[in-house]
C-alpha cells in the first residue's frame, strides 16, 4: 500500500479514460434505432413516388413533389382542411383544458378533509384507456336512445342531438378535454401549491378580493406552469388516434380527420408511400415548430424572474 | 385593553371562525360534487358490469347487481389472451426501460465526458425524441415490418414501446436526480465505489420514489398505448386497447359484456396510476418548468 503512495507521483500521468459514456449507449442505440433512424427514413421516403398498390410502376425519385401535391395539387383539398381541423381540434381542447383545470385547481386547492379523495376521482379519466372511454362515452352517455344524455333530455323535454354525427370535431375535443383536463389540473396545482404563503397573505392584507388576487397574482405567478402543461398537452394530443377511431371514425366523410388519423388512413388504405411519408414529415415540422415557440416563452419568462 | 373589548374581539373571532367553516363546507360539497360528475362514467362503467344485458339497456344507477356478465367475460378467451399480450408488453417494456434508463440518465446527472457540454447534448437529445409522434414514423415501420416478419409478433411491439418510452423514464429520472447532490456522488466514488455501486447504493434509495413513479407512468402508458398496436398487430398477439376497439364490431352491441371488460382493461391501468399521482407532477414538470 505504502509502496504504490509512493510510486505514484513518479508515474507519468495516465490519460483519464471517460468509461461513463457505456452506461448512456444502450439507451441512446435503442432509441435511435426505433425512432431517428425510422424519421430520417421517412425524410428519404418523402421524397419517392412510390405506390404499394401498383408494383408494377416501380419507386422513381420525384423530388418534392409529393408536399407539392398537398399544396397545391390534387391532394390540397384533402390537406388544407384535414390541417384546419387539427389545428382547431388542438387549439380548442387545449384551451379548453387550460381555463377548466386552472379554475378546477382553484377549486382543490383547499385544505380540506378528503380533498384528496377528489383529486383522485378527477384524475380517474386520465389513466383510461382512450379507445374504452371513447367506446363508454358512446355507447351508455351518448347513446340516442338509450344514454343518459337522451335521458336528461328526455326529462327536461328536449329534443337530444347527435352530436357525434352533427358535431364531430365538437365531441372529439370535449372528450380530449375530459381525458386531459386531469393532467393539466395536476401539473397547475402543483404550481398553485408552490405559491408562497406570504405573497398571498399580504395581497390578502391589501384588501384584494377573490378575482384579483386569482387573475392578478395567482394566475402570472403560475404561467410557467401553464405553459408546461401546454406544450406537454401538444405533444400528448397530437399522438392521438384511438379515440377518434372508436368514436367517429375520421367521419362523416373526412370532416374529424386529424393529421395522426390522415396519414394512417395513407398508409393502410391508399398505400402511398411518399405522401403518407410527406404528411409525416409535415407533421413533425408543425410540432416542433409549436413546441419551439412555446418553449421559447418559457425560457423568457424564466429570464424575466431571475 | 378593557374586558368589553376583548369579549367584543372574542365574539368578533367566533363570528369569522364561522364564516370560514361554513365557506369550507361550501367548497368541500362543490369539490365532492364535481369529483362524481366527472368521474361518472367511469363509476357507471363499473357499475353496469354487473348488470345483465337487459338490465343494462336502461340508465339506471340502482338495481340488483350479479356477477354473470364478469363470468361471460372471463369466459372469453380473446379477453384473457388479450390481458396476457398486454400484461407482457408491460412488465417487459417497463423492465427495459428502467435496465436502460436508470443508467442513461444517471450518466447524463453525474457523468464525466470529454467536453463538459455532453451531458446537455444528451439531455436535450433524449427530449426532442419525446416529441417524434409515432404516427410520423408508421409508412418506414410498415415496409421493414411487413419484409422481416416482424409484422404481428409480440417483440416487434415489444421493441418500439422500449424505445418510445424510454425518452420518458430518462427525462423523469434525470429531473429526480437533480435533487441528488454532486457531492454525495464525489463521496462514493473517493470511496471508492464502482459507476454501478454508485447507482446501487446512492441513486437507487435516494431517488427510489421518482424511479418508481417513473415505472409506473411507463407502465400506464404502455398499457393504454393504442396506435401502434393497432397499426401492427393483429387477434393473437393485440393489448387491450385493439380489443376494447373492436368488441363492438366482433362482440356485438352488448352494453354490460362491454362494461365488464372495459372494468377489467381500464382497472389496473387506473390503480397504477392512483398510486403515483403525487410524484407524477414533480418528474413532468421540473424538466421543463425550470428548464
Amino acid at each position: 500500500m505504502q509502496k504504490t503512495a509512493a510510486a505514484a507521483p513518479a508515474l507519468p500521468r495516465r490519460k483519464k479514460r471517460y468509461t461513463d459514456k457505456y452506461f448512456a449507449l444502450p439507451a441512446i442505440i435503442w432509441v435511435a434505432v426505433t425512432t431517428q433512424i425510422p424519421f430520417l427514413t421517412t425524410v428519404v421516403l418523402s421524397t419517392l413516388k412510390w405506390n404499394l398498390v401498383r408494383p408494377d410502376q416501380g419507386i422513381q425519385f420525384d423530388w418534392f413533389n409529393n408536399y407539392l401535391y398537398y399544396f397545391t395539387g390534387s391532394g390540397a383539398k384533402d390537406f388544407w382542411p384535414i390541417l384546419g381541423q387539427t389545428f382547431a381540434l388542438l387549439a380548442v381542447t387545449l384551451a379548453g383544458c387550460t381555463v377548466f383545470g386552472f379554475f378546477v385547481a382553484l377549486l382543490l386547492d383547499h385544505r380540506l378533509a378528503g380533498i384528496n379523495v377528489v383529486r383522485t376521482l378527477v384524475l380517474g379519466p386520465f389513466f383510461v384507456m382512450s379507445t374504452t372511454s371513447g367506446v363508454i362515452w358512446k355507447v351508455t352517455i351518448l347513446n340516442m336512445d338509450f344514454g343518459w344524455y337522451a335521458l336528461i333530455c328526455k326529462t327536461l323535454g328536449l329534443q337530444p342531438v347527435d352530436f357525434i354525427s352533427h358535431h364531430p370535431i365538437g365531441i372529439i375535443a370535449f372528450l380530449f378535454v375530459w381525458q386531459w383536463m386531469p393532467f393539466f389540473l395536476l401539473i397547475i396545482l402543483g404550481g398553485l401549491q408552490s405559491l408562497s404563503e406570504e405573497v398571498l397573505e399580504s395581497a390578502h392584507i391589501d384588501g384584494a378580493n377573490w378575482w384579483v388576487t386569482t387573475m392578478r397574482i395567482k394566475l402570472p405567478m403560475i404561467m410557467n406552469y401553464m405553459q408546461t402543461a401546454i406544450m406537454l398537452g401538444l405533444i400528448f394530443l397530437v399522438k392521438e388516434f384511438g379515440l377518434i377511431l372508436v368514436t367517429t371514425k375520421g367521419g362523416p366523410g373526412k370532416s374529424s380527420y386529424t393529421l395522426a388519423y390522415f396519414i394512417y388512413d395513407i398508409v393502410f388504405t391508399s398505400k402511398r408511400v411518399g405522401r403518407a411519408a410527406a404528411i409525416s414529415v409535415l407533421t413533425v415540422i408543425l410540432v416542433s415548430l409549436s413546441v419551439n415557440i412555446l418553449l421559447k416563452l418559457i425560457h423568457r419568462r424564466n429570464e424575466m424572474l431571475t | 385593553m378593557t374586558s368589553g373589548n376583548t369579549q367584543a374581539f372574542k365574539e368578533a373571532q367566533k363570528a369569522l371562525r364561522r364564516r370560514r367553516a361554513a365557506k369550507n363546507v361550501g367548497i368541500g360539497v362543490a369539490a365532492y360534487a364535481f369529483g362524481i360528475l366527472y368521474f361518472f362514467p367511469i363509476l357507471y362503467m363499473f357499475l353496469t358490469g354487473f348488470k345483465t344485458e337487459i338490465q343494462a339497456v336502461h340508465p339506471r344507477i340502482f338495481f340488483t347487481p350479479t356477477l354473470d356478465t364478469f363470468k361471460k367475460v372471463f369466459a372469453d378467451r380473446g379477453l384473457s389472451l388479450n390481458l396476457s399480450n398486454s400484461a407482457f408488453q408491460v412488465t417487459m417494456s417497463t423492465l427495459l426501460c428502467m435496465l436502460l434508463g436508470v443508467p442513461a440518465a444517471f450518466t447524463i446527472r453525474f457523468g464525466k465526458f470529454k467536453k463538459a457540454s455532453t451531458n446537455r447534448t444528451l439531455h436535450n437529445w433524449f427530449l426532442t425524441t419525446i416529441l417524434l409522434p409515432p404516427v410520423a414514423i408508421l409508412m418506414p415501420l410498415f415496409l421493414f415490418y411487413n419484409s422481416t416478419g416482424l409484422m404481428h409478433t409480440r417483440f416487434g411491439l415489444l421493441v418500439l414501446y422500449v424505445g418510445f418510452h424510454l425518452p420518458i423514464v430518462i427525462w423523469m429520472v434525470h429531473s429526480f436526480l437533480t435533487d441528488v447532490p454532486n457531492e454525495l456522488i464525489e463521496a462514493a466514488e473517493i470511496d471508492g465505489c464502482s459507476r454501478i455501486q454508485q447507482i446501487g447504493y446512492v441513486v437507487l434509495p435516494l431517488a427510489r420514489m421518482g424511479i418508481f413513479s417513473a415505472c409506473m407512468l411507463v407502465a400506464v402508458f404502455v398499457w393504454n398505448e393504442f396506435f401502434l398496436a393497432f397499426s401492427l398487430t393483429t387477434n393473437q398477439v393485440q393489448t387491450l386497447p385493439v380489443y376494447m376497439s373492436r368488441f363492438r364490431e366482433q362482440q356485438g352491441q352488448f352494453t354490460a359484456q362491454l362494461s365488464a371488460s372495459s372494468t377489467v382493461s381500464v382497472l389496473p391501468a387506473l390503480i397504477l396510476g392512483w398510486l403515483t399521482q403525487k410524484n407524477l407532477v414533480k418528474g413532468l414538470t421540473m424538466g421543463a418548468v425550470k428548464g
